[in-house]
């Protein structure tokens, strides 16, 4: 003889096995778009003045953040997205600059630099809790194209917004923050030392034909070359 | 007389309006640029990277916010030759930090146990490169809390400190 009670006590066992199965599931968010953000700088940069006249290209963007999700900016709450890539905005955010200050080359022939850029940091960085604290970080290695000689620009800009509580405004600030980030880290880059010495001593180098850094000339390049330069590596 | 009254009552809002707007004073421009440098650490002081990054952001944004200053310019950013003699660089060191401790604190109370912070800021000018202010700048946090509120104490100690200094300077001018 069964007793009666024995489905209700079967259904709230499987429900107390169930409970710890249902919290610890796994709840990445997913891309939708009402949880998808659409980054644009928030001002247009105005690059400093340089001596010289010169053009760039941008031939490269790529992502150095080892973040798996880049597009992922916020975890909690459903998460928040960003339209593209972190790569693509940058590039896009580069490019309306650099239009804008008439810096921009049209292809590679008119191009004096082409420029490649690595980017470190795109989203949120661990912030007090009480606000966001947008971080953008990227490299650009800049190239004469017509000696080969690189330099590097390091820029970087950050932001902090306050936290909200309702999921309509933490999109908002978080939108607002990321811009606000992207916008000071190219404003760093454009008016930055860095930029202007490495343009400075890029365009300033004795013009050497293309590919002459990779076959060095002259008696040490030639030593090199024989393997006499050991000894004094050896010593 | 109820109109009367209301004629009172309006008279005396726009006595109060107007003296508001009398006495409502923008804030001084002592500067027209600050560039802020992110803080070095002295050998020995255990606080992670993103502790002087989140300090170089949010005493940025301190300073913003005090509006001293008309525009706080990011590290390594070129200035207009004009602005360059009213411009100013924070540079600054990360001179001493206790850690707390958390026992001590639930146990006796009274702020003891506290994470303790000491950090010198030395503000340059852009142009000649003499310097203008020395701040000793103090802040204790409760030992639970995390490294970027007592950046953001910290932030918030050494904006407060500067804008006095300026205050001051002025004054006795």
């Amino acid at each position: 003889m069964r007793p009666a009670y024995r489905p209700r006590v079967l259904v709230s066992f499987a429900f107390f096995l169930l409970l710890p199965v249902t919290a610890f599931a796994d709840d990445d968010p997913k891309p939708k778009p009402e949880n998808t953000i659409v980054i644009r700088a928030s001002q247009p940069v105005t690059a400093q003045k340089f001596a010289r006249a010169f053009t760039i290209l941008i031939t490269d963007v790529s992502d150095r953040s080892g973040n798996p999700q880049p597009m992922l900016v916020y975890r909690p709450r459903g998460g928040i997205f960003v339209d593209r890539m972190p790569t693509e905005v940058l590039r896009d955010s580069l490019q309306d600059s650099l239009k804008q200050a008439g810096l921009l080359a049209r292809d590679k022939d008119s191009a004096d630099l082409t420029a490649k850029v690595y980017v470190f940091k795109f989203g949120l960085a661990p912030g007090s809790g009480l606000d966001f604290f947008g971080s953008v970080e990227f490299a650009v290695v800049l190239k004469n194209t017509k000696t080969g000689a690189t330099q590097e620009v390091r820029a970087a800009g950050t932001s902090i917004a306050n936290a909200a509580v309702l999921k309509k405004n933490i999109q908002k600030n978080v939108r607002e923050n990321l811009e606000t980030a992207l916008g000071d880290a190219l404003t760093n880059f454009f008016r930055g030392a860095q930029l202007r010495d490495a343009v400075k001593n890029l365009l300033a180098a004795p013009e050497k034909p293309a590919g002459a850094a990779e076959n060095p000339q002259g008696e040490m390049a030639a030593k090199i070359k024989r393997g006499e330069d050991r000894k004094w590596r050896v010593k | 007389m109820e109109s009367e009254m209301k004629r009172l009552w309006l008279s005396a809002a726009f006595v109060l309006f107007c003296g508001a707007l009398t006495f409502a004073k923008d804030p001084e421009q002592y500067y027209k640029t600050a560039e802020v440098k992110h803080y070095t650490k002295l050998e020995g002081i255990e606080l992670s990277l993103t502790f002087t990054d989140y300090l170089y952001a949010e005493l940025r944004a301190q300073l913003t916010k005090a509006k001293i200053f008309g525009r706080v310019v990011s590290e390594g950013e070129v200035v207009d030759d004009a602005d360059v003699p009213s411009s100013i660089v924070l540079n600054g060191q990360l001179v001493e930090f206790k850690k707390g401790n958390l026992a001590k604190e639930v146990i006796i109370g009274f702020s003891s146990g506290y994470r303790r912070l000491k950090l010198d800021t030395v503000v340059t000018n852009r142009g000649d490169g003499a310097t203008l202010f020395t701040l000793h700048t103090q802040v204790r946090t409760p030992p639970n809390r995390t490294e970027q509120l007592m950046a953001k104490a910290a932030a918030d100690a050494i904006a407060h400190e500067l804008r006095d200094a300026m205050k001051k300077e002025r004054e006795k001018k």
